[in-house]
């Protein structure tokens, strides 16, 4: 059995203190086994769980073995298991030196491509173009702007809402029915049309540009470049990718953080997705109502990343369990495939279809049911301290209301509230920021529990509700009695 | 003292030449193309199961090669005999249970400085290892060339170049597992 390996051509010669250990447990090993002695004695000095308890339950001489482990793992000040596989490297990188060949020109042009990207001070130029005009111009302009005046100004504005309205008003005799359909808040006229004509082109938009991103091997290089920003904040450079794809659609990001390895990771990455990562529909209002004063824009952008960095660095402060390690193969950067993208595209945008336009149509007939039965106005009203404490007008407790139920919903009423002329520049911060800040909408808080269990994602949920409020109040504080105005 | 570790072991180690079917076990990192190998080598006939008490699927078919009549294993995704997740533990305890008479380990050419590590354990761990460096077509394109030779000899263990999508180097695959149980039959 396993004298079929020759015992003088030893495969790996690890250093003396380990080979040495090796030879002296493999004279104590008496069973048989079908991997050879020098492979159970390795995994013995690695404390591997499965061997350790069958050489415990088949080996006598186990209390010696155990000693000569203790020994040796006292020798290193790194772990045995790191020692032996570094070791094992050395080995392989040895063999392969003169087998493999890799053509010059190819590996320059990478390597060079690889260092500007990983490297801080051309990285994140690199990063800031990306964005630029990945999200911003792409996502922003063309997706929120352009495919949505022509979706939802053109299409729905002037086609499908005034036929819907017209055929719900002379089929249905009952008011209250009637808006459950159509007009301000129906389920066509507001829900499908929330879904269809202004999250669709914006989701889709994005999707293009995170696959593109995606298959050319860039999140890779993006991965490492905030692996040690990350690490600070309880996550590594895995949690990019959750993250990125957060900006697009936190429900999904929260789906998608189930790739993260440890369960401090996810329950950290969850919190941060639900409190300071804005969605793509969320991002494109906001964008749209603060360009108009780049300081407002500063200010909320400003005040968001050092809510995400903080709580995240709170939270990996306080939060027990493993520190995240990172290791990540970096893939060659190549052209992507424009078939394959498309592709990835067209399954995410079926796949957001099919989970969120049901919580769209909730979203509509629950916000029917409060305003029908008066329990909106009673929030509304008990909420007026809240919003008195945030130096806000009463009528923006509306906003966060509908925030929860989609919240781009909330952002988009903050630009009728906006538009109305009811808010200053302070004002606008201030709500935009909280709303930013506060609560996922009922689907992310659906996967919230869904993914991390009841505990978990309620009591995420019930910290964002807080502490976005308390964000707002601080924020609102500060602006006043600095004397900013915008 | 001297028990073996399982009952498929002791019929196993009693009589392995009265056997019918030999075992061939493809282990390897995910996206090597253990599948692609898998379907070349097996015939129709595959039996996708959980392996006992885990939820990780195992494919066994049946193929043949040469004169001889194999039970061929895909086994879970497995970067290092050293396991970490429920998929590597499951393709170690196959391993370490199942006696396979061969085992070709499958990696991916463009990044062989990372797998070779497991071909090393599976050798230290006295394992009948071929080597099969699979994707030979990509690694051309990104102009790597692999000296299979020299690796055969520094390894002393059968290598074969493949490009399994393009049916590429199966059947010197094929003619090196027959070649390697005759030999280490005999």
């Amino acid at each position: 059995m396993s004298g079929s390996m020759s015992p003088d051509g030893l495969i790996i010669q690890y250093d003396e203190t380990i080979e040495k250990a090796l030879n002296n447990i493999v004279k104590l090993l008496k069973a048989r086994y079908n991997f050879s002695k020098r492979m159970i004695a390795l995994l013995l000095l690695q404390e591997d769980e499965e061997i350790t308890q069958l050489a415990k339950l088949r080996e006598a001489d186990f209390p010696q073995i155990f000693s000569i482990i203790q020994q040796t793992k006292s020798k290193y000040k790194d772990p045995l298991r790191y020692v032996i596989t570094l070791q094992c490297r050395q080995r392989t990188d040895q063999i392969l030196s003169g087998v493999i060949t890799d053509s010059k020109k190819e590996t320059r042009l990478q390597s060079w491509l690889d260092h500007i990207t990983i490297n801080p001070i051309t990285g994140i130029p690199i990063l800031l173009i990306v964005l630029y005009f990945g999200l911003y111009k792409f996502v922003g302009e063309f997706g929120a702007g352009t495919l949505v005046d022509l979706i939802e100004g053109n299409f729905f504005e002037n086609y499908i809402n005034p036929w819907v309205n017209q055929v719900t008003a002379k089929l249905i005799p009952w008011h209250s029915i009637q808006t459950l359909i159509a007009f301000d808040y129906g389920i066509i006229t507001l829900g499908l049309r929330y879904a269809v004509a202004i999250i669709l082109p914006i989701v889709a938009t994005f999707f293009l540009a995170f696959s593109l991103l995606e298959d050319s091997g860039y999140l890779p290089r993006l991965a490492l470049l905030v692996d040690r920003l990350f690490k600070k904040i309880g996550l590594n450079g895995r949690a990019v990718i959750p993250i990125t794809l957060g900006f697009g659609c936190d429900t999904m990001a929260t789906l998608v953080s189930r790739t993260l390895e440890t369960k401090r990771e996810r329950v950290i990455a969850t919190l941060l997705l639900a409190l300071a990562i804005p969605c793509s529909a969320q991002l494109g209002v906001i964008m749209a109502l603060l360009s108009a004063n780049p300081a407002s824009l500063g200010i909320w952008a400003g005040f968001v990343i050092l809510v995400f960095l903080l709580v995240g660095y709170l939270a990996a402060q306080l939060m027990p369990g493993e520190k995240p390690a990172f290791y990540m193969e970096l893939p060659p950067l190549r052209l992507p495939k424009l078939s394959n993208i498309l592709e990835k595209t067209l399954s995410r945008m079926q796949w957001y279809f099919l989970e969120i336009i049901p919580f769209f149509i909730l979203a509509s007939v629950l916000i029917w049911v409060g305003k029908i039965t008066g329990l909106f106005d009673a929030i509304i009203n008990a909420a007026a301290p809240l919003m008195y404490a945030l130096g806000l007008p009463s009528e923006a407790a509306e906003i966060f209301l509908f925030g929860f139920f989609r919240r781009d919903y909330g952002a988009a009423g903050l630009y009728d509230l906006q538009n109305s002329g009811a808010l200053n520049g302070v004002q606008l911060v201030v709500s935009a920021v909280t709303l930013t800040l506060f609560v996922p909408c009922i689907a992310q808080f659906a996967i919230m529990i869904k993914e991390r269990g009841w505990k978990t994602g309620l009591a995420i949920g019930c910290f964002v509700f807080a502490f976005a409020f308390l964000c707002g109040i601080i924020l609102n504080l500060l602006l006043r009695s600095l004397g900013v105005t915008l | 003292m001297d028990k073996p570790v399982t009952e498929l072991n002791k019929t196993a180690s009693k009589a392995p030449s009265i056997r019918k079917k030999k075992k061939l076990v493809l282990v390897g990192t995910p996206n090597v193309g253990k599948s692609v190998i898998f379907n070349l080598l097996t015939g129709t006939y595959v039996v996708v199961s959980n392996y006992p008490g885990t939820t990780v699927e195992v494919a066994r078919g049946t193929g043949k090669i040469g004169q001889e009549v194999y039970e061929v294993i895909d086994t879970p995704g497995m970067y290092s005999l050293f396991p970490i997740t429920e998929e590597e533990r499951v393709t170690r305890t196959l391993l370490l249970t199942e006696k396979p008479d061969i085992v070709i380990h499958v990696v991916d050419a463009k990044n062989l400085e990372r797998m070779l590590p497991l071909t090393l354990q599976l050798l230290e761990a006295g394992l009948p290892v071929i080597l099969a460096v699979n994707m030979m077509d990509e690694a051309e394109v990104l102009g790597r060339t692999i000296d299979l030779d020299a690796l055969a000899k520094a390894l002393n263990i059968p290598v074969v170049g493949t490009a399994a999508a393009q049916n590429r180097g199966i059947d010197q695959l094929k003619r090196m597992v027959s070649d390697f149980v005759r030999k280490h039959v005999a």
